[in-house]
């Protein structure tokens, strides 16, 4: 770290925007009502635009050698989701983001990065049209959940195929879940950018005793009437975790096991709502005694917003594993370059660098040393508090889950085709429409 | 009209032609004129994505099969009708109960501004408009917070012990049709005020010097003149709280889900479009018919043509 940003860190605008970070990234900006509302006519639009597409496995449609032939292009449009990486600001006050600015002293490209990824299918849908009518985006690298969109881009071909010699440090420094994830094998298609766990958030006021496993969730005497959130997404895979499947190579027989425990857990009585976001404010309010959460989520608010009745438990059976994966668009201006830009966030002082903002769990390791060693510095500094939160980040299981957690957890389900899909939905969403 | 008019004139003889013609065709283009900037709009944002649903709906194909192509699938409006007719049915029920509650808490509000507020009507006006200057999903949220488990209403009420612990309103269908109801309140006041505020207070005079009773003056004469407001009212309020999801989001709990959170989710989590599409076309055509027949049985034609006689 440079000198003015060591003068930085106890900017409260700083401070603010590591609190936010959290908030947006997952709970926060996911697609609440309102934004809903103006997404709404552009994906309509977007979906008037396919057609011309050729579909098919994703596996032959690309050429490595043709794509990554040429040299890297001077600029690198980077889409990624609302403050999702470092910031700091320099001697004028104007806000920057160091790691891309060493970026740019080390190979003279220039990256615009743009906080456009407020959902993975509302923004799918917007690149959706020119994928399919076999158009660059505009973006070189975008940033994607394992999930359906996911999915999708990889099974119509819409991403380039990524270059396996192009990433040392990926080689070299990557976690080993974020090598050959059971979404993605051998990463032909993507790298993680950042990473994440579905466990339960408790409310300690209102439950009585422990919460320690799933089959709390679905106990009256536990949890009591009407006071547990479900995150609809998640919970299919979170479930078969828990009730000792593996979501990766289920079937709808596991799926309808599944689903009979929601219905059972439904028909208890414990059930508030089924929400993709907006647990939060719930949460909060003190409306709900036990809920599936997104470790950073609830963290944030024990740690760093003094609610300290609300605890992260990765329970008994297992989590939810999910990782936000940077890719490459087909036809791509740029694709030399967003390797190189990709690879450079796997060097462990970048990959730092933006942990200690994010506080997420990071592809690289090593930053958990590097994180504790700023500790250090920022104590010797007499920089407390700032050197206590970089002591908790580094500290933190969620952020670097033991081999024994980790055996616990599951990317989930990957759906390849749309007769799957349906199957799955056909099975889980009357669950939460009250069907 | 002011068209037609020039058209069927017959020409003053002595006037110099060429005059005429350009003042004539001048005359005869200015409805349109008037017309152009609202038909332009209107053109632009609500026939074109009109145009594009519809479109949308007939399209098929998937998202992980190279997305969609129209291909006048028509059958998807036989399978979401089939799969969610129990989401449109209870949005019905709902936006009923809305609709009614409505038109019950305005009407004696606003009866009594129009009739009774003397020099201060703009103000009580105003004061029932106030919510509005706060946005809407702003208020909606708010009330999460009143109605909250251990919020500020049930809060002291458990503490009391008035109110078993477990008690609670939101997650309710009470909730959503209460949130829905406030949000919606305005659009049913104003078209009411609006109507009874001109009925002439003499008319109501005149039935009490033939020995009306209050409420026969009130049941004979004031409601009868009020039923355009109460259809302006309710078209207001029943069609768009019909297609509401915000309400049923945030206040609702899974027992709640109505049309608009089905439509939102196959449209932004599911991306199955053209359901979306489809189901968004099924729930306007039933509006236009549900509405169509209200008229026909509460027409403003027919309100008119009563009052005058």
């Amino acid at each position: 770290m440079s000198e003015q940003d060591e003068g930085t860190f106890l900017d409260p605008a700083r401070m603010q925007a590591v609190l936010k970070s959290r908030l947006t990234r997952r709970g926060f900006m996911k697609g609440a009502g309102t934004g809903a509302a103006a997404i709404g006519l552009g994906s309509l639009l977007a979906a008037c635009g396919g057609g011309t597409s050729k579909g098919g496995s994703g596996k032959t449609g690309w050429d490595i050698s043709k794509i990554y032939s040429g040299q890297a292009g001077d600029t690198i449009n980077f889409a990624n989701w609302p403050l999702y990486i470092d910031y700091a600001k320099d001697k004028n006050g104007t806000r920057y983001i160091p790691s891309l600015k060493k970026f740019k002293d080390e190979t003279g490209i220039t990256v615009n990065f743009a906080e456009v990824i407020q959902g993975n299918p509302d923004f799918f849908g917007k690149l959706q049209p020119q994928l399919a009518a076999g158009q660059d985006t505009g973006w070189d690298i975008i940033v994607i959940t394992n999930g359906t969109q996911f999915t999708a881009l990889v099974a119509n071909d819409w991403v380039y195929p990524l270059d396996p010699a192009k990433h040392p440090n990926f080689d070299q420094y990557a976690a080993p879940w974020a090598k050959n994830p059971s979404y993605d094998p051998n990463n032909e298609h993507s790298m993680p950018w950042q990473s994440g766990l579905t466990g339960i958030g408790v409310n300690s006021k209102l439950v009585n005793g422990p919460i320690t496993k799933m089959d709390d969730l679905a106990n009256p005497d536990k949890v009591g009437k009407a006071r547990v959130d479900m995150l609809t997404e998640d919970m299919p895979n979170f479930v078969m975790i828990n009730l000792g499947i593996d979501p990766v190579t289920s079937g709808p027989a596991e799926w309808k096991e599944a689903a009979a425990w929601l219905l059972k857990q439904r028909d208890a009585g414990v059930i508030r709502a089924y929400t993709d976001q907006g647990y939060i404010d719930d949460m909060t309010a003190g409306n709900l005694s036990a809920f599936m959460a997104w470790s950073g989520d609830v963290l944030y608010y024990a740690l760093w917003a003094g609610y300290d009745n609300l605890s992260f438990v990765f329970p008994e059976g297992g989590a939810l594993h999910w990782n936000d994966n940077m890719m490459i668009p087909a036809h791509a201006a740029n694709p030399v370059g967003a390797m190189e830009l990709m690879d450079f966030y796997y060097r462990p002082d970048i990959a730092t660098m933006v942990t200690e903002w994010v506080l997420y769990m990071s592809p690289v390791p090593k930053t958990q040393e590097l994180i504790l060693a700023d500790a250090k510095k920022a104590e010797a500094q007499n920089y407390k508090g700032y050197a206590n939160k970089l002591y908790q980040t580094a500290k933190s299981p969620y952020l670097y889950p033991s081999a024994e957690f980790l055996a616990k957890t599951s990317y989930g389900r990957n759906l390849t085709t749309d007769a799957e899909r349906q199957e799955w939905d056909s099975i889980f969403l009357p669950i939460s429409q009250g069907g | 009209m002011g068209m037609r008019g020039a058209t069927l004139e017959a020409p003053p003889a002595q006037e110099p032609k060429a005059e005429r013609g350009a003042y004539a065709s001048h005359k005869r283009l200015v409805p349109y004129w008037l017309l152009t900037p609202g038909g332009a709009w209107l053109l632009l944002f609500l026939v074109f994505p009109l145009f594009i649903l519809l479109y949308t709906s007939l399209e098929s194909g998937g998202l992980l099969s190279g997305g969609f192509r129209f291909t006048w699938q028509f059958s998807n409006y036989q399978t979401v009708l089939q799969q969610y007719q129990k989401y449109f049915v209870r949005s019905l029920v709902y936006s009923i109960i809305v609709t009614i509650a409505c038109l019950v808490l305005a009407y004696p509000m606003t009866y009594w501004i129009a009739f009774y507020g003397g020099r201060r009507k703009s103000s009580f006006l105003l004061l029932i408009l106030l919510p509005f200057f706060v946005s809407f999903v702003i208020r909606t949220i708010q009330w999460k917070f009143l109605l909250g488990d251990s919020g500020m209403i049930l809060g002291p009420l458990k503490n009391l012990g008035l109110l078993p612990r477990a008690f609670h309103v939101l997650a309710t269908p009470f909730a959503v049709v209460a949130g829905i109801t406030y949000n919606y309140l305005p659009f049913t006041a104003l078209p009411l005020y609006v109507a009874l505020e001109r009925i002439d207070k003499r008319l109501v005079e005149a039935a009490k010097d033939l020995y009306s009773t209050r409420w026969q003056a009130f049941r004979h004469v004031v409601v009868p003149l009020s039923v355009p407001g109460m259809f302006a009212a309710f078209l207001l309020t029943f069609v768009p709280a019909t297609g509401d999801y915000v309400n049923a989001a945030i206040l609702g709990g899974p027992g709640t889900t109505m049309i608009g959170n089905i439509i939102q989710t196959k449209f932004l989590s599911e991306n199955l479009y053209n359901q979306a599409a489809a189901l968004s076309g099924i729930l306007m055509a039933a509006m236009v018919v549900l509405v169509s027949i209200y008229a026909r049985v509460l027409g403003t034609e027919e309100v008119v043509r009563a009052a005058a006689a």
